[in-house]
């Protein structure tokens, strides 16, 4: 069933792009212009590894899983992290990881972070890291900047600041992007945001989980049936966005710590996307 | 209806620095004095409200009320802010599902933490009842709230003790720093943005200096001598928040709330900083007043009014909001959504007190109240 999907997907996925990220990966993909999605993930949150993630190292969580000794990750969201339902979110990516990393014992925190990187939730966003003093942040950024049109350079400004001190202080972190719906799908100000993670992402060799592609890719693909209500699919999406959220950020996380650990020469292999590592990892 | 005075003036002031600051990203944020120190208007907000509790529980003559009539009076002041609390926020929440359906957009669901809201509303509406489910933005109420209903315990000890008060209240503040206590949000993880235990000292801080203020002349003389010490920290704070120079939360020893500067948990820095403002300030109210007559009357007014206009100011805020995302920010779009703001915060002044005078004419008593 999967493979006959497959190719209708990829299709789709070739036909949706229209946005295309300023770094190497799919920049200069020429080898794959069709790619098979990625099987680990479960079926409903399917889609092409280049639409899905970029990596990069993650020596923290490397050096605790050397250690044997606990993961802590701290999990940060414009707010469906920290709260109600969205709890699945946090324990879904606890669970995933756990899962994707046999042995190991992974310990989320979440916290939600409401406001503007660019006005302030930067500066809160360091108070947390210093309280939980996590080996890993996962960072859906992005999103209240985007809704409050904070100018893009000063949201630029503002991430790449706060990415810089959480890494000088031997913390990893995983950013994922803003949220994905129909109705912004052609504004100019909030794509322009989502490419200004991308580049700041690429430029701090940090991980990225692209959110908003992959929920425009699912979007393409998804049933047309359901739009009774009138946000009816989006909410589903919306709901469905969470859930596959935390499968995504798991695939990155994993992918990224199977990243050769070749010292300080990290510009020369480009942050690479594995279609599928022989390690049997996920669900 | 008070004439014009100085709380209510800095009062207004700081309403309209919390309402040009809770429109993010907009061209005035840059000149509120928020941007230029390291404490902002909510300090100056809680602080007046300490000073006004101090004024409200004492007859003109300086002579304390009853303990029962002050316990009342705080007890209804309590469940009137608790009221607007849970107003503001259902309005709120209203205003989201109304512009997301509107735009046909569920991504303003997720704003300001109200995704919790949508996403799960049987735990979260018993959150926002219980005040520990807020929106960004809309938390100062909340503090405001668990403030006035301990204030009845302070106002009566400080009648007894004031000093002695004051040490509990500080011995509070600097345990919770040191041990991190907060009350807890639900159902989300994580805390109150304004952490009660710390910011009930600038309320117990407000009401004493208020007494202090009114019966001891070496309070204000130590005050006046002081100023230059206070100009020196205000400009200090420009300095520091200018060049973005700040502690690093993950080097500064333990325990870390003490060196950072840190809102929730109103950090030292941000303490000695809100002193040096006043003490820089104190005076400035009688040099202005009276040559900036129709400012100091609109602002005063607001101060007088203050929880109708905070409540508004919150409304409106998030209605800026809306409006900036729709049709993008920019000089046009900020300077109508604003002045449209500050004119709508008068109004409201106006209107609530209009209101409450309106039955006296209705009635057509001609006597003087």
């Amino acid at each position: 069933m999967f493979l006959t999907l497959s190719p209708a997907m990829a299709l789709a996925e070739g036909a949706a792009t229209v946005v295309s990220p300023p770094h190497p990966p799919s920049a200069a993909p020429g080898a794959a212009p069709i790619e098979g999605l990625d099987l680990s993930l479960s079926p409903e949150c399917r889609v092409p590894g280049s639409k899905l993630y970029t990596l990069a190292k993650l020596m923290a969580v490397k050096r605790a899983l050397k250690e044997k000794r606990p993961v802590r990750v701290l999990s940060v969201g414009s707010s469906s992290s920290g709260l109600g339902a969205s709890t699945s979110y946090p324990v879904r990516l606890e669970n995933a990881l756990e899962r994707s990393l046999p042995n190991v014992d992974v310990q989320i925190d979440s916290r939600g972070l409401s406001g503007e990187v660019a006005s302030g939730a930067g500066e809160r966003l360091r108070t947390m890291v210093a309280e939980i003093e996590p080996d890993l942040v996962v960072w859906q950024v992005g999103t209240n900047d985007a809704l409050a049109r904070v100018d893009t350079d000063a949201f630029g400004d503002a991430l790449r600041d706060t990415v810089e001190w959480i890494k000088s202080h031997d913390i990893d972190v995983v950013l994922i992007d803003p949220l994905f719906t129909q109705s912004i799908a052609d504004d100019e100000s909030y794509n322009g945001l989502v490419r200004k993670v991308q580049d700041i992402a690429a430029e701090q060799r940090v991980p990225l989980v692209r959110r908003y592609e992959a929920m425009r890719f699912l979007s393409a693909s998804g049933d047309k049936e359901n739009e009774t209500h009138m946000l009816g699919r989006h909410f589903r999406l919306n709901d469905l966005g969470l859930r596959c959220m935390a499968e995504h950020v798991t695939r990155a996380i994993t992918l990224s710590l199977l990243q050769p650990d070749l010292g300080a020469a990290p510009g020369a292999e480009p942050p690479a996307n594995k279609p599928e590592p022989a390690k049997p990892a996920g669900p | 209806m008070r004439g014009p005075n100085a709380i209510d003036f800095w009062r207004g002031f700081a309403l309209i620095t919390i309402f040009v600051n809770h429109i993010p990203g907009n061209i005035f944020e840059r000149w509120t004095f928020s941007q230029y120190g390291i404490s902002d208007a909510a300090e100056l907000f809680v602080f007046l409200a300490g000073w006004s509790i101090g004024l409200a529980t004492r007859g003109r003559d300086g002579v304390p009320e009853p303990a029962l009539t002050a316990i009342l009076r705080l007890l209804s002041r309590t469940i009137e802010v608790y009221r607007a609390q849970v107003v503001i926020m259902a309005l709120a929440l209203a205003m989201i599902a109304g512009t997301a359906l509107l735009l046909d957009n569920p991504l303003i669901l997720e704003w300001h933490n109200a995704g919790g809201f949508f996403a799960d509303p049987i735990q979260t509406m018993v959150g926002i009842v219980l005040m520990t489910h807020q929106l960004g933005f809309f938390n100062i109420l909340p503090l405001y709230v668990v403030l006035l209903a301990v204030a009845p315990i302070y106002i009566l000890m400080a009648r007894v003790n004031q000093t002695g008060t004051l040490i509990l209240s500080f011995s509070l503040y600097a345990a919770s720093l040191v041990y991190e206590w907060n009350l807890p949000s639900w159902p989300g993880e994580g805390d109150w943005f304004f952490n009660p235990f710390c910011w009930q000292l600038l309320l117990v801080l407000g009401f004493t200096m208020q007494d202090w203020n009114r019966t001891q002349p070496r309070f204000r003389a130590w005050c006046r001598r002081l100023m230059p010490l206070g100009v020196v920290i205000v400009i200090v704070g420009i300095v520091l928040s200018v060049f973005e120079l700040r502690p690093d939360p993950l080097t500064v020893p333990e325990p870390r709330l003490i060196f950072t500067f840190d809102k929730t948990y109103l950090s030292p820095a941000r303490l000695i900083h809100f002193c040096g403002v006043l003490l820089a300030f104190q005076t400035v109210y009688g040099l202005v007043a009276h040559r900036i007559g129709p400012i100091t009357r609109y602002l005063a007014g607001l101060g007088r009014n203050s929880l109708a206009v905070f409540s508004m100011g919150s409304l409106l805020g998030l209605a800026a909001q809306f409006v900036r995302f729709r049709f993008g920010g920019g000089m046009i779009v900020d300077v109508s959504v604003v002045g449209c703001g500050l004119f709508a915060l008068g109004f409201t002044a106006w209107f609530v007190e209009w209101r409450s005078r309106k039955p006296k004419k209705v009635v057509g008593t001609p006597a003087a109240p």
